[in-house]
Formats: structure tokens, sequence, C-alpha cells
């Protein structure tokens, strides 16, 4: 196992930013973190590098125990949210005074600086840099000790279309080389075409950890079908529902209606709306995506925000019922 | 241990921050020269101190020693420049986030801590040379312009130089450490530096009106004691001892917050 905890806690005064997480990571291979923002990625990542202790629980990095960092820091690259450089250096002397703190050799910067496309730019000072271009800067600060294990928090934030699938294929390429990949992102879109393994929390606590596919075989089969004529839509609505099928129609008629089942009874529902005399101009099948999986784990609220709507009904119990009742129902 | 010093020197390499630091060295160590032989009669007593500053007298600056005694009156002036450019490496790694990166790359934060010392000490010891040479050129025009004739200045001027250099030396020292020690634990370089040059320049100026039997051991008057070779009921060796306490008291200080602390910027 890469990384695995036990009940490992850790509160900030009365935020219990992680709660008894229990977590066992394979080797080798991409592993998504996901979760709501507060939900406590960042600080599990800083407890993994000893850059935040426990409060209790404990754990395991690449075998080695959780309590003691320096037996594991050489093996162990790391991207702490935004990449963090002195501006007024060059990018090759950010990487070669990091490549000294770590004892490797000079020409590991050259190594690292190529892996990531910045081989070109490397005399330039950091403060000219795009936030794509410190962001490569910062995972190629992550690849010099070659590590093993790799803690990577947003690594293709403020990357183009083009830079997030290059960066997408060196992680896999890292992950089919043997390492672990830990990626934290809120792009679920990246977590699904990148990761092997996916761990989901909300508020500090576990909600899924496994396989890609055995997360998105939670996820729903949707038929949607829009009738020719907007007429007919409450009617074919009325008639599946009276068939036994569960229905969902936008009121307001903007989009096509929703039928949860799978997608082999397309053609029977095809069937059922034409003997009622109803043309679809559009009948299709689509399975939810890991985003939709992962709102419907995660309630769909915002983390902090509703970390910040719990604290209130804790301080003021009327009026931040009133506010949980608002969102409730706008989201209705 | 010599990686990490050679990480923190390889981070110190920037031209403004090595501009800024010699450039006011410099304009100190000539500024208070030129002022110290303008203002002390060749004749006459030397004037009374004044906040952070403090002149010999004219046979003092027209003795042996007078050579170096620019570094000695300026060594209040050089303190606050060190502590500033300590306080401002050290704070920077919190500002800019970098202390992520170190920490999570060398866990035993006690090695960043005295790595870090070490590579301000050598910088300190490059800007403590500057300022001794600078001195050493700037001193007789000083001197002549204000009058004095220093006759006694070719007697033995290189050990009176090396004698200066290392009192300056380790003044500076005890300076930067306080420096580094306030930045580390408010993580804030304004603050840092605030504080440092607030605390010399006022605090104990109003603790010395009250309480003028302590005044000669507290940090600002230990630290000129050192960079003076002693002064006042002072000796230089229960100066360098006391200010080798307050190193120690600064860095423990700055260790035990650093160490304990969650790396959360």
């Amino acid at each position: 196992m890469a990384i695995t905890t036990h009940e490992l806690t850790r509160r900030f005064g009365t935020l219990t930013a992680v709660d008894r997480l229990d977590l066992h990571l394979p080797s080798g291979g991409v592993i998504g973190l996901v979760g709501p923002n507060g939900s406590g990625k960042s600080t599990l990542i800083r407890m993994l590098l000893g850059l935040v202790r426990p409060t209790s629980g404990t754990g395991t990095v690449l075998g080695e125990e959780l309590t003691d960092p320096r037996r594991y820091a050489g093996r162990v690259g790391a991207l702490i949210e935004a990449p963090a450089f002195v501006p007024a250096l060059s990018a090759r002397a950010n990487l070669a005074s990091l490549a000294a703190l770590r004892g490797l050799p000079r020409a590991r910067v050259d190594e690292v600086l190529d892996a990531v496309g910045l081989s070109g730019r490397g005399d330039e000072p950091v403060r000219r840099f795009s936030l794509g271009m410190k962001q490569r800067l910062g995972i190629a600060a992550a690849l010099l000790p070659d590590p093993d294990l790799l803690l990577l928090d947003e690594p293709t934030n403020g990357l183009d279309p083009a830079g997030i699938v290059e960066i997408r294929s060196l992680l896999q390429r890292l992950g089919a080389d043997g390492r672990t990949v830990v990626v934290s992102s809120h792009l679920l879109s990246e977590i699904e075409a990148a990761c092997t393994h996916v761990v989901v929390i909300r508020f500090g606590v576990l909600v899924f950890s496994g396989p890609v596919e055995d997360l998105l075989e939670r996820a729903e089969t949707v038929i949607e079908a829009d009738p020719e004529e907007d007429a007919d839509r409450g009617r074919l609505a009325e008639l599946l529902r009276a068939d036994g099928w569960q229905v969902e129609m936008d009121p307001a008629g903007r989009v096509p209606l929703r039928i949860t089942a799978h997608g082999d009874r397309a053609a029977q529902m095809n069937r059922a709306a034409a003997a009622a005399g109803i043309t679809l101009r559009a009948l299709s099948v689509r399975r939810d995506s890991l985003e939709d999986v992962f709102l419907q784990m995660t309630g769909g609220d915002d983390g902090e925000l509703a970390r910040a709507r719990g604290a209130a009904a804790l301080d003021h119990p009327a009026s931040a019922g009133s506010a949980a009742d608002a969102t409730t129902g706008a989201r209705r | 241990m010599i990686g990490v010093v050679r990480s923190e020197l390889l981070r110190l390499r920037r031209l403004d921050v090595l501009l800024g630091w010699f450039g006011l060295m410099v304009t100190f160590t000539v500024l208070v020269n030129f002022v110290m032989f303008q203002v002390v009669d060749p004749s006459g007593t030397a004037p009374a101190d004044g906040p952070g500053v403090s002149f010999p007298d004219a046979a003092t600056l027209a003795g042996g020693e007078g050579l170096a005694a620019g570094l000695g009156a300026a060594a209040t002036f050089l303190g606050v420049v060190t502590l500033s450019f300590w306080a401002l490496a050290a704070a920077t790694d919190h500002s800019t986030g970098l202390v992520r990166i170190t920490v999570a790359a060398e866990p035993r934060r006690w090695r960043l801590l005295l790595g870090k010392w070490l590579a301000l000490a050598s910088v300190t010891v490059l800007t403590t040379t500057a300022v001794t040479v600078l001195n050493a050129v700037v001193a007789p025009v000083a001197a002549e312009a204000g009058g004095f004739t220093p006759d006694a200045w070719t007697s033995a001027p290189a050990t009176v130089l090396a004698t200066a250099w290392v009192d300056l030396f380790l003044s500076l020292l005890v300076w930067g450490s306080i420096g580094l020690a306030l930045a580390t634990v408010t993580r804030s370089a304004g603050v840092a530096i605030g504080a440092g040059v607030g605390y010399v320049l006022l605090v104990e100026a109003v603790i010395a009106a009250v309480a003028s039997d302590v005044a000669d051991w507290l940090p600002g008057s230990i630290l000129t004691a050192i960079a003076q070779g002693g002064a006042g009921p002072v000796s230089y060796a229960e100066a360098c001892v006391t200010g080798g306490a307050y190193v120690a008291v600064a860095l423990t200080a700055a260790f035990v917050v650093f160490r304990r602390r969650d790396i959360t910027d």
C-alpha cells in the first residue's frame, strides 16, 4: 500500500477538517482525491507530508509511519495548493535551490524542466511566468526527487486544454511506471480520464474509495426523449408514468424528458410513444458522468458554504435553518 | 546540512536583495564616518549619544583605534539593516508559501532553521568585510574633512581593522539572529522589522530613561558594546557572553515555534 490511514483526524478548534479517515491506497497508478471545497483534501495532503500533525489516528506513507516523515520525504514529491517559488529567481535557480536542499545533482533540474516542457524557459524569472507555466514548474519541483509517491494538489489548474492533456499523459506515464500519483482535483472529467482509483471525501469523512469503475457502476443510465410536438410532452410523461417508468419533466419544457431506466429499454419506450401517436424528434441514452455521481454522493453543495451554514446553525439555529431551506428550495 | 546551506544561498542570490543589503550598509558606513568626524570637536569631548548612535571622543578618534571608530558608531544602523534582511529572508519563505516545499523536502525543521542561519551568516561575513574595507578607505578622508590629523592610525592598521571586523561581525550576528527569530515567529518581515527597530529606538530608550542601571544590559546597548569592543560599565567579554545568551534565547524560541507549528501558509 502506498498510503494507509486509520481513524486519521485533524481538528482546528471546533472544526474537524479530517474526521476518522480510513484509507488504503494501493501502490502504482493514478489516484484521484476529490471532494467539495473545504472537504479536507488539502489538510489530508499536508498531514501526509508532515506539514500538519494529526490530532489523532495513525497512518503510513510508503510503508513508513506518518509520524516520522523524514523516513519517506526523499521518496515523495508534492505540489501543495499554488506553486511556491521565489519570483525574482529563474525557474532553473529555483529548482537548483530545491535540488540542493534534497542533495540531488544539478543535472536533475534540466531533466525535470524537460519533462514538463519548460526546458526553453528555464532561465526566465518566475515572476514572468503565466499561471500555467508556474503550475508546470510546480510539477517539475515535485518530480525532482524522482519520487515513488507524487502528491499533486490541482496540478492542471491554470493550464490550457493542450497543457491539461499533456500533463495528464505525463501523470499516466508516471503511474504506469509503478509510481503512485495522488491527484486532488475539482475537474472530475480529469479524474475520470486520468485516474485508476478514486477517493471521495466530504466534510473530512470518507465517502468512497475504490477503482473508478466501481464508482461509475453507481452511475444511473438515463433515456432522454424529446417529443416533436411540445404539447405531447406532458402526455408522454403521463403515459410513461402510468406504465411504471420513472420520469422527470422540466415544467418549462426547455429540456427533454429524463427517464431513469437501462439503455436497452429505449426501443420499448419509443414503441410506447409511437403507439400513443407521439413522434419523438430525439431519443438518446446517457450514462451519468463521474460528476453526476459525485454530486449525488456529496449532496451538490459547496463544501465551505455548507460548513459555514452548519456553523451558523449552531450559533443561530432559526436563521441558519431558513438559509438551508432556501438553498434546498432553489435546488428543487 | 551543506545541501540546506547551499539551497539557502542559491535563494539569496537575488540582485535586488543583495544590492539593497550591501547598498544600505555602504551608505550608513560612509554617512556615519563623515557625520562623526564633523560633529566631534577635535579639541573637545564627545557629543551626547542619540537614539541608535554613539560617538567616541576626540582622543579616541585621533588614537590608533580611530581608524575603525566609524564602524562602532554605525553599528546600530548596520545592525538594523542586518536584522531587516535576515527577517526578510526568513519571512519570504512564508509569504511565498515556499516553506511548504522546504519542510516537505526536509522534515527536520531544525536543519532548515540552522541552514538558513548559516547561509545568512555567510552573507553577513561578506557585508562585514565590505564595510570594513570601505571604512578603511573613507575614514582618512572623513577625518581630514573634519579637521583631524590621525598620525597614530598608521601604527597597526591591520590589527585595528581585524579587531573591528570581528566586533562588528559578532554584533551583526546577534542583530541578524534576532531578526530571523522575530520573522520566524511572526511569519512577517514587516512585523519583525517594525518590532526590532521599534524596540531598539523606542522601547529601549524608554527603559533606559526609567531604569538606567539595567539599560546597559539590554540588547541594543549590548550590541553597541560588542561592536565597540566594550562600552561603559560592560566589558567586551561580558557583552559577548550576554549577546550570545540573546542569540540562544532568540534561536531557541524560533526553533520551538517553527518545530511545533502547522505549516498552513
